[in-house]
């Protein structure tokens, strides 16, 4: 056949061209806009007069600001490495059912993954009420009395992992079963001839091949637990929001009830610079340990 | 002592059996090959021997120990799996130690047996590599070599030939046979393609339908099958099957007429026959292209295979007689030509494809 490559290519960018336009306005745009603002001090609406520098140095002598990084990265390592192992641990207790077992329990582990984080929020506020709630019975239990956990301190950050992992796990099993049943069941049968118990197969078999999608995840969950805000928004409701403040709470703070457009858009870009840095340090090294 | 017993082994999965009561008893040292078509049970009956699936009923013993109950690892046998079921993240010399490691094996003992294995199969140059990296015979290499390491009672090797492109598969399979001439280890090879069977076998197992249909060296199996379902899967071109009836006893044997044609003679015995719905089987080079043969048809269909050629013919029933023919033949479709049979090579079929053979 004969190709008219002019007219393929034609074609081609008439194709994508709905996708550009969209990610343009709606993406890049946008980001352009909060990096300029960043250098301005612009209110909420409106624009603001070119400031250079300022926000930047204001933002490194900021307690508040160096609170939510912390805060933040708190809630990273209590969520992003405890999600993929639990969603490991989850996907190969899964993946030995068969059939309609095997669906129904995906399903039950998937269920709340739908749910929105209002009904989330709600669920889990209950569970944890300090009067009524179910969960008080084991709390009195271990503590010796009933504890409001989303009013103390040093509770708060760990039990929104809690939750944020009871309801994203199901996403990463999923993800982890996919990649289990990738894995060709004759290598498990060569490995049973091969005297290999049940740990040696696991260290040297199930997890080296499904260390693609480990990566995946980790790489996911980090981006994803970087942007914490609904669950402690929602949570901290009627306490002390600062001492648990995590960023895209600052920055909304910032931005929506301080009026200072300029210097959230600070911020942000602060968050967006540390979302790309990691995410791509973190997937270059896992991919490279993989291939090792 | 590696010899292998199974007594009445069955496997049924839930009201669907798979095998049904097999019995056998494979010498050591020998190499069995169980030969059926696709769905016999052939591969389920191996994968029974190395304990990956459950024995339903019956019994396996291995070197005199009883091993059905066993898992894999304690049964001391090694398989080579159809698509080689190699390690894709280790590499060859890991791939082979993996199994030594396992059980403890002392490092230099096993650097010398995962040598020593590769310089027999001339893997050498592949140790460090990955198996994505090597071709479909190598990794074949490979797998075997993974079996050898370890010294087992028994090689397990199911399809191991199906997955290479055919001049490698006849290479690869004179390999095996001197492999196994080499090292005396029971062998135990499953596969579809009668070749194979009749090039590597001591005893070939013909398994059909869940049961065996005979136990044979290559040339019983061949020449005096035991049913008209070993007659007809092994040997190429098929085995004729001309439906006959008795006419009396001869010389040597009993007379069988069919298709309007004058007699044949055959070595069969009329004694202990049955009277009705007879089939008479000769092989295509029991029957030659001749001009004062008994039997005339029209051809139909001329094969060309160089040292010989194979002369499809219609018979005035209808039925269709495959002749051989020397290698450069003047015979075309179309032509009427006869055919003699020779009589001593034809067997007879009855109507449960029960086989009856001239006496030896």
């Amino acid at each position: 056949m004969i190709r008219n490559y002019r007219r393929e290519v034609a074609v081609a960018y008439l194709l994508i061209l709905p996708f550009v336009l969209t990610y343009g306005i709606l993406f890049l745009w946008p980001t352009i806009q909060m990096v300029y603002l960043s250098f301005t001090d612009a209110p909420l609406i409106g624009p603001g007069s070119w400031v250079g520098l300022e926000n930047y140095y204001e933002m490194f002598d900021d307690r508040r600001f160096w609170t939510a990084v912390r805060n933040t990265a708190y809630f990273v390592a209590l969520t992003v490495i405890p999600n993929t192992l639990i969603g490991l641990a989850i996907a190969m207790m899964v993946s030995r059912l068969k059939g309609w077992q095997q669906s129904l329990i995906l399903a039950m582990f998937f269920l709340p993954y739908i749910l929105p984080v209002s009904v989330v929020y709600r669920l889990w506020n209950w569970m944890f009420n300090i009067q009524f709630g179910i969960l008080q019975y084991p709390i009195s239990a271990i503590a010796g009395e009933n504890i409001n956990v989303f009013r103390t301190q040093w509770l708060f950050m760990p039990a929104v992992a809690l939750v944020t992992i009871w309801w994203t796990c199901g996403f990463n099993i999923l993800l982890f079963l996919a990649g289990l049943r990738s894995i060709s069941p004759d290598i498990y049968e060569a490995a049973s001839l091969d005297n290999a118990n049940r740990w040696t197969i696991f260290r040297r078999i199930t997890w080296p091949l499904i260390w693609p999608v480990t990566a995946l995840v980790l790489t996911i969950q980090l981006i994803l637990q970087l942007k914490i805000f609904d669950q402690v928004y929602l949570f901290v409701q009627g306490g002390r929001p600062d001492p648990s403040m995590v960023m895209v709470q600052y920055i909304y703070s910032l931005a929506f009830q301080k009026n200072q457009g300029g210097y959230g858009a600070t911020v942000a870009v602060a968050l967006f610079v540390i979302v790309i840095v990691f995410s791509v340090l973190q997937f270059q090294l896992l991919r490279a340990r993989g291939e090792k | 002592m590696s010899d292998i017993v199974l007594k009445e082994v069955s496997k049924s999965y839930g009201a669907v059996s798979v095998l049904d009561k097999v019995s056998m008893h494979i010498e050591s040292g020998e190499f069995i090959v169980f030969l059926g078509p696709s769905g016999c049970g052939k591969s389920t009956l191996l994968r029974m021997i190395a304990g990956l699936e459950e024995v339903t009923g019956g019994e396996i013993h291995l070197g005199g120990q009883r091993v059905d109950q066993l898992p894999p690892n304690e049964r001391g046998v090694a398989m080579v799996f159809q698509n080689y079921a190699l390690y894709p993240h280790m590499t060859v010399r890991n791939n082979m130690s993996f199994g030594l490691q396992n059980v403890g094996t002392p490092k230099e003992e096993i650097t010398r047996r995962v040598e020593d294995a590769a310089r027999m199969l001339e893997i050498t140059q592949l140790l460090d590599r990955k198996p994505a990296q090597l071709s479909g015979g190598q990794r074949q290499r490979v797998a075997i070599g993974r079996a050898i390491v370890r010294d087992p009672k028994a090689f397990l090797l199911d399809e191991p030939l199906s997955n290479l492109d055919a001049g490698l598969r006849v290479r690869t399979r004179l390999e095996l046979a001197q492999l196994h001439n080499r090292i005396k280890a029971t062998m135990i090879f499953v596969t579809h393609d009668q070749t194979e069977a009749m090039t590597l076998a001591t005893r070939i197992v013909v398994m059909n339908n869940k049961r065996i249909e005979q136990i044979g060296t290559p040339m019983e199996v061949y020449s005096r099958p035991a049913t008209r379902f070993v007659a007809s899967f092994v040997g190429s071109p098929a085995m004729n099957f001309l439906p006959v009836s008795a006419v009396g006893e001869g010389g040597s044997g009993a007379t069988f007429a069919f298709s309007g044609q004058s007699p044949v003679q055959t070595a069969v015995s009329l004694a202990g026959l049955p009277r009705d719905n007879l089939t008479l089987g000769i092989r295509a080079e029991a029957a030659h292209v001749d001009p004062n043969g008994a039997i005339q048809g029209v051809v139909d269909v001329v094969e060309r295979l160089g040292e010989r050629t194979l002369v499809y013919t219609k018979l005035s029933d209808g039925s269709t007689l495959v002749a051989e023919d020397k290698g450069i033949s003047a015979v075309q479709a179309g032509d009427t030509i006869r055919i003699a049979l020779d009589g001593n090579a034809a067997m007879v079929f009855d109507a449960t494809g029960k086989a009856y053979h001239a006496a030896r």
